[in-house]
């Protein structure tokens, strides 16, 4: 990353902060809240599916737990912030688990796992209702009493700054570079002593963090939340499709796929209604068959392409 | 609860569990076999069981005259699917493979929900009504065995098509060198297109004949996918045949947990199984063990 590009993502958040004094309705800031919460969560995974290669199709998990374990350590008594500090730990302890089976394996293990894993969290969270809720769902505290859309996007703009501060020091690391070497090819990099296993699991670890307190943003939005909303299929395919559609393994990918798919699906959702899981199926094939890379990794593409050109 | 009701379940247990069996082999055709990875399986059984609904509310046919018609009409949806969509990714990772399949089970399932919207449905016909009592205490239903009769007929004609034919043979060689067996004169593509349209039409028949005893709805299909991925890879990936008896063994196994624990746990039974056998035999229950 030169120094401009970094000035310019500087630049970016500070203006993404002082939005809300041109944009005050409720609406629009919700929208722009669910853009920089994906964009947020697309880099999470981006640690994973993107860095290290490795698709994970089970975020959800991690979001879910975010989401109950704000509402069920508050409600047992825990503070607000030790709150935040539980639930990221239960999400790391899901990543332990998952990473531990599955990352030993080749192949397309580790994508069956994360989902079976997640649908496990999704089938417990709806009928243990003595712990959950159940169907009902459970009441989720306020963040936020004043200012609430407000406050919820300012802290969804913290989140992604975090998280691609993170992506920048992660990338230029050692550990980045492990892991994309396993990503490019397993065998040469445990060839040169590096423990992948270990390695993914580590990304998987701090991906899930941030998936966590995201999920708990999410839930706190909402004051109440059901299995079918959190833990869900269809949140972890949202946040793939998000990273995949802007660019696996870029670091503005994420956020580029996240102002593409949700802007497209507000719009979708108003004028096509129902089909907008239509629309994101065929934006799917459309992306594996014509932009294998994302939207920024066609981009650099041609870029490259230019230069090459031009020398 | 005592010994009889147990014994109910699992007769139960089998005959649900042929019918996942039937969903397994074609899914250890297309994963085991030709290692596409098909997130859209359990989409293709919702269509099979939509297109079978259609035949018996337009033409009168009830799911066993139709599901020969079914069968070829998946078969050739699953050919042009993957000449058209899977063909053109070839060679590239895993990943490609999922996020593809996703999209076109996302497609269908939201054009069919758009077609004939989320209601559910249900078909109605003499022999549903009809059981069979064996002994005193067992029951089955009628149409639940003539399903376990066709799905029997089916998987066993399956497995000898693998076994006994060049189809089969070509199949076999592109599971054990992939690179190989083009080299032998093998057609890659025709070969796959061929087999992943057969997986396609085993999962569509299966859908026919869960008609009957099933609700219909768009997202009918989609924890399907999911288990036939389970009972490929305990059943040790290439085998059908394994894939098979695991069909039976999550039948079984579902049937059980529904009696004891709730119908509501059976899925993450299911899903439990498939995370400890991951963890502790990854070759699968009835795989051989690799290094």
């Amino acid at each position: 990353m030169r120094r401009w590009q970094l000035a310019l993502a500087a630049a970016g958040f500070m203006l993404s902060l002082l939005l809300p004094l041109v944009v005050r309705s409720d609406y629009h800031l919700q929208v722009l809240f669910r853009i920089y919460l994906f964009a947020a969560l697309g880099l999470a995974w981006n640690l994973v599916g993107g860095y290290a290669g490795q698709l994970s199709l089970g975020h959800a998990a991690y979001f879910g737990a975010g989401a109950y374990g704000l509402a069920l350590f508050t409600r047992a008594g825990v503070p607000l912030w030790a709150a935040l500090v539980m639930l990221m730990g239960l999400a790391m302890l899901f990543a332990l688990l998952i990473g531990g089976v599955s990352f030993r394996l080749r192949g397309p293990y580790f994508a069956l796992a994360t989902i079976a894993f997640a649908e496990v969290l999704h089938a417990a969270a709806k009928n243990l209702p003595s712990v959950t809720g159940g169907d009902v769902g459970v009441p989720v505290p306020a963040l936020f009493h004043t200012n609430v859309n407000r406050s919820f996007y300012l802290c969804a703009v913290l989140l992604t700054a975090a998280a691609t501060a993170a992506t920048v020091v992660i990338s230029r690391s050692r550990f980045g570079y492990y892991l994309m070497a396993i990503r490019e090819d397993q065998d040469t990099a445990l060839s040169v002593g590096v423990n992948a296993a270990r390695t993914k699991l580590y990304a998987l670890l701090v991906s899930a963090a941030f998936t966590a307190l995201a999920g708990a943003l999410y839930g706190s939005l909402f004051l109440f939340i059901v299995p079918d909303q959190v833990l869900s299929i269809d949140i972890s395919n949202e946040i793939a499709i998000v990273a995949m559609l802007g660019g696996a393994g870029t670091l503005a990918g994420p956020m580029v796929g996240a102002v593409v798919l949700e802007s497209a699906s507000e719009i979708f959702k108003t004028i096509f209604q129902e089909a907008h899981l239509l629309i994101y199926g065929l934006l799917l094939i459309i992306v594996v068959l014509f932009l294998p890379e994302g939207i920024m990794g066609g981009i650099e593409a041609i870029l490259r392409r230019r230069k090459r050109q031009e020398s | 609860m005592d010994a009889f009701t147990t014994l109910q379940a699992v007769v139960n247990g089998v005959l649900t569990g042929a019918l996942y069996a039937l969903v397994g082999m074609g899914m250890a055709l297309i994963f085991g076999v030709m290692r596409i990875v098909n997130f859209a399986h359990g989409t293709f059984m919702m269509l099979g069981m939509y297109a079978t609904y259609v035949l018996f509310l337009h033409g009168h046919l009830i799911p066993y005259y139709s599901f020969p018609l079914v069968a070829l009409g998946m078969y050739g949806l699953g050919y042009l699917i993957y000449m058209g969509l899977l063909r053109p990714i070839h060679g590239q990772s895993d990943f490609m493979q999922i996020l593809l399949t996703l999209g076109v089970g996302l497609a269908i399932t939201d054009a069919i929900q758009l077609v004939f919207g989320a209601d559910y449905h249900q078909i109605n016909f003499p022999l549903l009504e009809k059981n069979l009592h064996l002994g005193s205490r067992i029951t089955v239903n009628a149409p639940w065995l003539v399903s376990f009769g066709i799905a029997l007929v089916a998987g066993a004609g399956l497995y000898f098509f693998v076994m006994h034919t060049m189809m089969g043979r070509a199949a076999r060689a592109i599971a054990q060198n992939r690179y190989a067996a083009p080299l032998m004169g093998i057609h890659l593509h025709r070969v796959q297109a061929f087999w992943f349209g057969l997986g396609v039409a085993a999962a569509a028949v299966a859908g026919s004949l869960l008609l009957p005893v099933f609700y219909l709805y768009p997202g009918v299909g989609d924890q399907f996918t999911l288990k036939a991925f389970v009972m490929v890879v305990l059943g040790g990936m290439e085998s059908i045949v394994g894939a098979a008896t695991a069909g039976l063994l999550l039948g079984v196994v579902e049937n059980l947990t529904s009696l004891y624990w709730g119908n509501e746990w059976a899925l993450a039974v299911d899903f439990v199984i498939f995370l400890l056998v991951l963890s502790l035999r990854p070759s699968g229950i009835f795989g051989r063990q690799k290094a």
